[in-house]
């Protein structure tokens, strides 16, 4: 009896959690997917319609635009930022003067909230009056910048690079933390073997940090997927959906175009997408819990 | 997003609900109290009773329940926003029982949240809105309350010209009240015209001239923002009504003409000449439409398209230096069609509280409410009661404008139904942006009007 009493005890502790989740996480998940077989313009009761939403979905040109962007969006993701917040945390990982200055720059734009740096960066692309292409004109690199969110060949690539530019520091102190446990055993006795530099990254430092590599990558995925602020404070997906992604979009049909209905699909499709990736990083975060 | 975004909303508005619960106080109030002194006083062994009437001042706790009344506005602009903060104010004070709560939403945040204020269970009482299409859907979904009663008591059907009348009645009974419109036209900075002896164009060649010299002489011919749309829907509207007359233009908006007609394609062809040309700014889709306004402040633009609800932005030394004209004709025996699209008020068919909302509408309609909106904001009133001689120059050859249009609009997102509103603007956009690809734009349009507007 007391031993049931006991193992009851921590349960009764998770019941408010739990109740919380099921109330504004699960609840509401459940009911967009309900949602999205509907026909609902947010005023009237919605309708059932089966599976045409969906349909009407794969046939969207703009599902296709903004999928495929979101597919740009996480190719550079998991190449751009993970090299170069790997270099950086090797540069910072000795003991080099202005070290933690320098972290702490690096670190900086993740600290701005995601509409402050679109909002920034908004004005640094403006086409006119911008920082950039003033910087351009001034130095006579070009005589008319170019419109960095205007032009619906830049437009993606100027947000990515908003993008990318807040994930290296993130990227940085995940590698960071990984290098420190690296015993330092291990790579005095490579020193002690001969190998150079080159070969102890390669053969010993790289595949240590391979399970920090895999968080890295998979929280990389998860973050090109559910990419929205920028994208929604510095274009709201356009020129013509040049810029939209699915998050983005999701959110124009619904609360733009009041098509509840035909948003929940979206995000229906985006969660299945995101599940695949959560799933594999939680079976990686569990694995290793369980090896310590 | 989605999920979370509706239940953010809900829990919101519980939040909204609980606060609105607790704000019913008791206020102290001085209420003077008769009191009747009854003195039993014995002089001589007589008995006399002595009856005075004292009469006592005294603070007292005494409940009043204030009335709240929650207002929810998208005038957001700074002009209109302190004149909508005046106005809550005006009316605070001639109504003391009434307390209002006022919250006032960036517009294009206002457009999005409006259907999540209508559902609430305590929604706004009094929202401002646009009339035509986009109230009529509400309307329709009975989301608007029926205010025939205070149309017929406060006189608004003698005061209001019948056009403002039949835009805010369905089926007999009134739902909207408009109380102030705004005339569309071609803005232009009148020091540019003179520098370069320029002169108020009225045909399409003279519009061309100007645009070319404008051009030639350094100047960037027209200016637009067209981050969210509109600005471009406009120019669709005028061009569609200049060529092929506001007949056509309205049928289009009612889905009654199809989008793969030449009559629209032909549009499609006198806008890209001018897209051709260089004669709209570069990079106009960076742009919000008044972050388009800086060229044209500054000086580098000469022309902007607009409503003259561009004054609110501007600073007071450029609106003297601000003069328009009529969107030229292009056919001169086509009739000539104007947007003048008129804003104002309804109270949600949920409201709480309806005797304040009620109250407030009344306000809002009023000559007092409307002459200081003329006054302060340059638009149009309403009410025809409005004494006239209170008009700005630039009032008079606005009306003048309008009046000697043969037909008026409200604009191309209130005169068409919301979806289709939509996707014509994308389609806009996305013609803005590769001319080339109008004749597959237009097949993708009609495919969604006859999708969109089937009969059901």
């Amino acid at each position: 009896m007391v031993r049931v009493r006991k193992n009851l005890i921590p349960y009764m502790f998770l019941i408010i959690p739990l109740i919380i989740y099921l109330v504004w996480v699960i609840g509401p998940m459940f009911y967009t997917f309900y949602l999205s077989l509907t026909d609902w313009d947010g005023l009237t009761t919605p309708t059932f319609i089966g599976l045409q939403n969906y349909q009407k979905l794969f046939e969207d040109k703009v599902f296709y635009i903004s999928l495929f962007n979101n597919l740009k969006w996480l190719v550079s993701f998991i190449t751009i930022p993970v090299v170069l917040g790997l270099a950086l945390a090797m540069v910072l990982n000795r003991a080099i003067p202005g070290e933690k200055f320098f972290k702490m720059s690096f670190f900086m734009p993740m600290v701005l909230a995601m509409v402050v740096s679109g909002l920034i960066w908004g004005w640094m692309f403006h086409p006119a009056g911008g920082l950039i292409n003033n910087f351009l004109v001034a130095t006579g690199i070009m005589e008319k910048g170019p419109g960095w969110l205007s032009d619906r060949d830049l437009v993606l690539w100027s947000i990515i690079l908003v993008a990318t530019w807040r994930q290296v520091g993130y990227v940085m102190v995940l590698y960071l933390a990984g290098l420190k446990s690296i015993n330092p055993q291990l790579l005095d006795a490579a020193t002690v073997d001969g190998a150079t530099g080159w070969q102890t990254f390669w053969r010993i430092i790289l595949p240590l940090l391979m399970p920090v590599t895999v968080i890295v990558i998979v929280i990389s995925v998860i973050d090109s997927l559910r990419a929205f602020d920028l994208v929604s404070v510095m274009t709201r997906g356009g020129p013509a959906n040049a810029s939209s992604v699915l998050a983005n979009f999701m959110y124009i049909e619904s609360f733009n175009n009041y098509k509840m209905g035909y948003g929940a699909s979206i995000a229906v499709i985006l969660f299945f997408l995101s599940l695949i990736f959560i799933f594999i990083y939680l079976w990686r975060v569990m694995k290793d819990e369980l090896e310590y | 997003m989605n999920n979370k975004s509706i239940w953010a909303l809900f829990s919101l508005f519980a939040l909204a609900a609980l606060a609105l619960t607790s704000c019913a106080q008791p206020t102290p109030e001085t209420i003077i109290e008769t009191v009747v002194v009854t003195e039993v006083v014995e002089i001589e062994g007589e008995t006399i009773i002595e009856t005075q009437i004292v009469e006592t001042t005294k603070e007292v706790e005494v409940p009043v329940e204030k009335q709240v009344l929650i207002y929810n506005s998208y005038m957001s602009d700074p002009d209109p926003r302190a004149a909508d903060a005046e106005v809550v104010t005006m009316f605070s004070e001639a109504n003391p029982d009434i307390e209002v709560l006022h919250s006032t939403v960036a517009h294009e945040d206002f457009k999005q949240a409006i259907r999540a204020y209508l559902t609430a269970s305590t929604p706004p009482d009094v929202l401002t809105w646009f009339a035509g299409n986009r109230a009529r859907f509400f309307i329709d979904n009975d989301q608007l309350m029926d205010i025939s009663d205070l149309w017929a008591s406060e006189g608004w059907n003698e005061s209001y010209p019948k056009g403002f009348q039949a835009m805010s009645t369905v089926d007999g009974n009134q739902y909207f009240l408009p109380t102030s419109w705004y005339w569309w036209a071609v803005y232009y900075r009148i020091s540019i015209f003179e520098e370069l002896g320029l002169e108020e164009p009225t045909t399409w060649e003279e519009f061309i001239a100007v645009n070319e010299a404008l051009k030639e002489a350094g100047y960037t011919p027209i200016a637009i923002g067209t981050k969210y749309r509109w600005t471009a829907a406009a120019w669709f509207d005028y061009l569609n009504m200049r060529i092929n007359g506001p007949e056509f233009h309205v049928d289009l908006m009612l889905c009654k003409e199809s989008y793969d007609d030449p009559r629209v394609a032909q549009v499609f062809e006198v806008w890209r000449e001018l897209l051709d040309s260089g004669y709209f700014i570069d990079d106009a889709a960076a742009y919000s439409w008044s972050e388009a306004l800086e060229p044209f402040i500054r000086g580098d633009a000469a022309m902007y398209l607009m409503g003259d609800f561009i004054r609110d932005s501007l600073p007071d030394e450029i609106e003297e230096d601000l003069g328009f004209f009529r969107f030229p004709i292009i056919d001169p025996n086509v009739p000539i069609g104007e947007d003048a699209p008129t804003d104002g008020f309804f109270i949600a068919a949920n409201s709480q509280n309806v005797e304040a909302a009620k109250r407030f509408m009344a306000y809002l309609g009023s000559v007092e409410y409307q002459t200081y909106f003329a006054e302060t904001l340059n638009r149009l009133p309403t009410n025809f009661d409005v004494d006239k001689s209170i008009f700005t120059e630039s009032q008079q050859e606005g009306l003048e404008l309008i009046e000697g249009a043969d037909f008026v609009a409200q604009f191309y997102d209130r005169d068409t139904t919301p979806e289709m509103a939509d996707e014509g603007m994308n389609a806009f956009m996305a013609f803005w942006d590769d001319p080339d690809s109008i004749d597959g734009l237009l097949a993708d349009l009609e495919a969604a009007r006859l999708e969109i507007c089937a009969p059901e």
